[in-house]
């Protein structure tokens, strides 16, 4: 199971810290949300491995952090930007480079132009801030494979009536996403590695509110299959879905 | 009063608790109890948290790491484990928790999850982004002051 993080810069503990705190609690890896926080895995496999070995361990490595805390540290970004035109940029600014991309949705028009975009993994809290989602853009979600996020973090956070108003969206959200199959992921939004739950926790909380203890499990793995998915696009032999580099091709 | 018997007594599962919190905050016993309590109430109503009972029994905190032993009735642990994961800030003071096991009784709760926290903190100042900085070091955690407060980091993070 994965959790995705907001790292320093951005939130209040770094890479290294998320990646200590989520293998003590059982994680398998951890996606960071956080652009500035890692170096992009497109960037480091173009300059190749044999300049980047040998100048040392900055805290902005992902293959190094991978090591030191022993769990994956995944390279990602947040897209977060007032309207679809900007947003279409961004994505084709970050898309070669970034293992993971997120658009954070929140508005009609985002939240559309996400679950349109084969090329973006996550609309980020969808329903955050006064957006909202329907039918038709869980079809649009499910066909183009863009997973749709649910915010646990005001579920641990908040309280009163902002957490109801909170609890209410997520059930409807879930509503229509289970309805029409469209993939989800599970994150608790952490900031800092004070705010990060072991997946147990998160199940259980998630449970408390009314979702499958399976379901959020499934959500929580689902940035683990985003991840894989990526990776083996990127990787040498993927030349496009369904077609690969096989054993028969020799090296020249 | 006297003793029920047996089969009438409630029976009990035991919490290991691990907490964590910023090397500043100080985090009381009383607090913590009705951080909890507030939690289940909020979570799970009046009603759930009456069932899942989550009295502390054993609790101990310093220099940003703590331990507790939280009594839950039989049966509702995962509402328990829930109003848990839902303590997010005690007084403000934003806390990390985590349930480490479950035990049937509070001795072999302490034996199995309780006492590893090596609670031996230093303060001194680290290379931090190009700057020195004061920092709580426990083993690998740093807690580095900055402006706005503390940033968690790691021994990988120093330079």
């Amino acid at each position: 199971m994965y959790e995705a993080v907001h790292a320093h810069p951005d939130g209040e503990t770094t890479v290294a810290r998320h990646a200590a705190t989520a293998a003590r609690y059982g994680y398998d890896g951890i996606v960071v949300r956080t652009r500035d926080a890692l170096d992009p895995a497109g960037r480091v496999d173009a300059a190749g491995g044999g300049a980047e070995s040998d100048a040392g361990a900055s805290p902005r490595d992902a293959a190094a952090l991978r090591e030191d805390s022993g769990i994956d540290v995944v390279d990602a970004v947040e897209i977060d930007v007032d309207d679809a035109t900007s947003a279409s940029g961004s994505v084709g600014n970050y898309r070669p480079d970034r293992t993971v991309v997120c658009l954070v949705g929140g508005d009609d028009g985002l939240n559309r132009f996400a679950v349109e975009e084969p090329r973006i993994d996550v609309l980020a809290r969808p329903m955050h801030g006064g957006g909202d989602f329907n039918h038709v853009l869980a079809k649009a979600a499910r066909d183009n494979g863009v997973h749709v996020e649910f915010d646990f973090g005001p579920l641990l956070r908040a309280t009163g009536g902002k957490r109801v108003r909170v609890l209410a969206d997520l059930r409807k959200l879930r509503e229509i996403v289970t309805y029409y199959d469209a993939p989800h992921v599970v994150s608790a939004n952490a900031d800092s590695h004070l705010e990060l739950r072991a997946p147990r926790e998160l199940v259980a909380a998630g449970e408390a509110v009314g979702f499958d203890p399976e379901w959020v499990r499934d959500g929580l793995r689902a940035w683990g299959d985003i991840v894989a998915r990526n990776r083996d696009r990127r990787s040498e032999a993927f030349i496009e879905p369904g077609v690969r580099r096989g054993r028969y091709e020799t090296e020249r | 009063m006297k003793h029920l018997p047996k089969h009438l007594r409630p029976r009990w599962r035991y919490l290991a608790i691990g907490i964590e919190t910023w090397p500043d905050t100080d985090l009381g016993r009383r607090a913590f109890q009705r951080a909890l309590w507030y939690a289940a109430g909020n979570l799970v109503g009046d009603a759930g948290s009456a069932d899942a009972d989550l009295t502390l029994l054993r609790f101990t905190h310093g220099d940003g790491v703590g331990e507790a032993v939280v009594r839950v009735r039989h049966g509702h642990v995962d509402e328990a484990r829930a109003a848990v994961a839902c303590v997010s800030d005690v007084d403000g003071d934003p806390v990390g928790i985590r349930v480490r096991g479950i035990s049937g009784t509070v001795r072999a709760c302490e034996e199995r999850y309780m006492g590893r926290a090596s609670a031996n903190s230093t303060q001194r100042d680290v290379a931090f982004e190009g700057a020195e900085r004061p920092a709580v070091v426990r083993e690998d955690a740093y807690d580095v002051r900055v402006e706005s407060g503390y940033v968690g980091a790691a021994a990988f993070d120093i330079e």
